[in-house]
């Protein structure tokens, strides 16, 4: 079964490209500004953001750097309060994005330039937290799963 | 050695690449309260969801007639589509009420967008998209029902239980207010309502066992004025028709996903209500469940319930009444037209919230019987544990959320009709936030269905015309002072049909199912009628023979020929 799981997380192993929701899992800093900060990179040949998975404290500001180590054109079309955001990232260029988001819940953004039209590299934001207290029902704390 | 990489810049938002223009005039700046109030008084524009406060969801306009409708004809069309993953899968369906102020259209649609458009031309002026989490719990679709537009502002509700305001020149945002917890399964689809300096939304959410709430915040600056929950409390008026023990009425639903009416003289909203949770399973929670699947009169500057009127006391079928309540002064009385999903027109004095007259508007109705001041003896539910039962209407209704209208010019009542039933098996589980709580397995009928267009009399109750069709009717009418119903079809066809006969007259293939709420405007002096299309989000509830057909998201915009 370690195999299988291993041959789910690479280009062409047992399916052509990476599993969704799999990779490394990353976490963002939060500054002293209130902003949250996180680098994700795209390693050579794998066709892949990573981390694969970045988790978020809570809703709010973030600023992302991408890397992109690979020797193929990619790009990344990201969530953000307002519009998508778009950043062109040709072989060995790095650039920001600086995104709004809501929590709790997750997001995913991809690539679809560069031969990435087809599944793309495609990675998420998962934002912990909660509704705000005056957003919540007024009701006993209820069972979760 | 180090890589040196090229500086790619900052990421920028998409509209930069593209033709957008980025700027609307400013039309929504002069529209105020006393504007809406008036709404009908110029028909050239659809200041509001329902077109007027009332609901009749009727215009004046006749330049579009009986006689000429023939010649009908796309003006333009506007077009989104979908990209990559996107919120709730693949559930989308395009199904808002387009607003129109002075040439320009506001119009919301699936996962999150806005757009501002030329009425006359089409051309996108400018677009907001909410990003929305994948995972927030959806009910029934990705979809929403339409924005609101005041003051310089435009107002939308987000699936993830946000209420925002934009800037209506530039679609940048004002305000933003959670008022709904994603975590407890809560959501948001409600075109939101504006009334006086108030921006009025309802939460989504009744299968999921959410407590079901009305919002009220300040249009200017999103402070909360007041909530109002639709199940109380233990020792609020209500709360005897919940069991004395336990927390059903912490779970019981009364969601009010759909835009209320509004009668100024009274100062109260009509507010719809949806289902008790769990929908099906009545054993855990004895009693009428108010307020759920109730017609509910608040008042609109403190949130107080006023008076109420419960359809289906202790539902089992999921039969909500979110649906609208449609204002109209009769023969010296001030009524309110209700279709409720389980298959009877209800008038009601909306003074009072009692019944005035009771009449089936659909063929099959094997669940209970209701007589003529509303009482329900039940027939046909969901009892024993794992024994299946059919009944009808199934739990779309005989008429879902999609809306009725009204002409005062022929005094007639026009409803999309559903007929078709379902089967439910109880299946009673343990409640857990966030996890859908049915309380049985559900199938609605695949064949043995039909629809219609009705025009029914307030007067009688009676039937007085219907365009038959042989699937479920699933969207909005529109009836207008050029003698006409407009009304789309699951398959596509967007009809005209003469509002006093119900003789189709015109007809055209739109590629896509109809779910949404077509609304008429005109710019110097040219009627055009305007119709989001594109089918999908609760197609399982409420037309599971169609889940298979073919997604859509576009707008259509007809006129006559110019001469």
């Amino acid at each position: 079964m370690a195999e299988i799981a291993e041959l789910l997380d690479r280009q062409n192993g047992a399916t052509l490209g990476r599993m969704l929701g799999r990779g490394s899992i990353g976490e963002a800093e939060e500054g002293s500004d209130g902003r949250m900060r996180a680098t994700i990179r795209i390693p050579e040949d794998e066709l892949v953001f990573e981390p694969g998975i970045l988790v978020l404290p809570h809703g709010g500001e973030l600023e992302l750097e991408f890397f992109n180590d690979d020797k193929n054109t990619h790009c990344a079309v990201l969530p953000c309060n307002g519009d998508y955001k778009f950043i062109w990232l040709v072989n060995h260029s790095r650039g920001t994005a600086n995104l709004t988001l809501d929590g709790p819940g997750y997001y995913w953004y991809g690539s679809r330039t560069g031969n990435d039209e087809g599944r793309g590299l495609t990675a998420a934001i998962v934002v912990q937290g909660d509704a705000p207290p005056e957003a919540r029902l007024d009701r006993p704390p209820q069972p979760r799963p | 050695m180090a890589t040196e990489y090229v500086d790619a810049g900052q990421a920028v938002g998409n509209s930069t690449l593209s033709t957008i223009v980025g700027i609307a005039p400013p039309v929504a700046k002069d529209v105020t309260y006393e504007r809406i109030l008036n709404a009908r008084s110029e028909p050239q524009n659809w200041l509001t969801y329902y077109g007027a406060y009332d609901g009749q969801r009727y215009s004046p306009l006749d330049q579009i007639n009986k006689g000429n409708v023939k010649q009908l004809a796309p003006a333009w069309a506007f077009q989104c589509g979908s990209v990559g993953l996107h919120s709730g899968k693949s559930t989308y369906s395009f199904e808002a009420a387009p607003i129109v102020v002075d040439g320009i259209m506001f119009v919301s649609g699936w996962d999150g967008w806005v757009w501002a458009l030329d009425a006359r031309t089409g051309e996108l002026l400018w677009q907001y998209r909410h990003a929305i989490p994948y995972d927030v719990s959806l009910c029934c679709g990705n979809v929403n029902r339409g924005v609101a537009v005041a003051e310089g502002k435009v107002f939308v509700a987000t699936l993830n239980a946000h209420i925002i305001a934009l800037d209506a020149e530039t679609g940048k945002k004002v305000w933003d207010e959670t008022y709904g917890d994603v975590r407890a399964g809560e959501s948001a689809t409600v075109a939101p309502l504006v009334v006086k300096d108030m921006v009025i939304v309802g939460s989504s959410g009744g299968e999921f066992g959410v407590r079901g709430h009305l919002d009220a915040f300040k249009r200017e600056t999103g402070e909360r004025v007041w909530r109002t929950y639709m199940v109380p409390k233990p020792g609020e008026p209500g709360s005897e028709t919940w069991p004395a023990d336990g927390e059903a009425w912490a779970r019981g639903g009364g969601n009010c996903w759909v835009t209320s009416t509004f009668d100024p003289e009274l100062n109260l909203l009509y507010v719809g209500t949806g289902n008790p949770c769990p929908d099906f399973d009545g054993g855990v929670r004895e009693g009428d469940n108010l307020y759920t699947d109730s017609g509910v009169a608040v008042d609109a500057d403190s949130g107080e319930i006023r008076s109420h009127f419960q359809y289906t006391p202790h539902d089992l079928w999921d039969y909500d009444s979110t649906m609208e309540h449609i204002l109209f002064d009769l023969d010296g009385r001030k009524l309110a037209a209700h279709f409720d999903k389980n298959g009877f027109l209800y008038i009601l004095d909306r003074t009072n919230m009692e019944p005035v007259r009771v009449a089936p508007f659909v063929d099959r109705i094997d669940w209970g019987e209701v007589d003529e001041k509303g009482n329900v003896t039940p027939k046909v539910y969901p009892d024993k544990e794992g024994d299946p039962v059919h009944f009808w209407p199934g739990p779309a209704g005989a008429k879902e959320w999609t809306h009725a209208c009204y002409s005062p010019k022929t005094e007639l009542l026009y409803a999309p009709v559903q007929d078709v039933g379902a089967t439910a098996t109880r299946r009673r589980r343990e409640f857990k936030e966030s996890i859908p709580y049915w309380g049985a397995g559900v199938a609605v009928d695949l064949e043995d269905m039909a629809g219609s267009v009705s025009a029914l009399d307030p007067r009688t109750g009676e039937e007085r015309w219907r365009w038959s069709n042989d699937v479920p009717m699933c969207s909005s009418l529109l009836a207008t002072g050029g003698d006409l119903v407009f009304a789309g079809e699951p398959t596509g066809e967007f009809n005209a049909l003469d509002a006093s006969s119900g003789e189709l007259l015109w007809q055209f293939q739109c590629g896509s199912g109809h779910h949404s709420s077509p609304t008429t405007y005109s710019i110097d002096g040219r009627q055009y009628i305007a119709v989001p299309t594109g089918w999908g989000a609760w197609t399982e509830g409420f037309l599971p023979g169609m889940l298979g057909a073919g997604q859509g998201s576009s707008l259509f915009v007809f006129a006559l020929p110019e001469e």
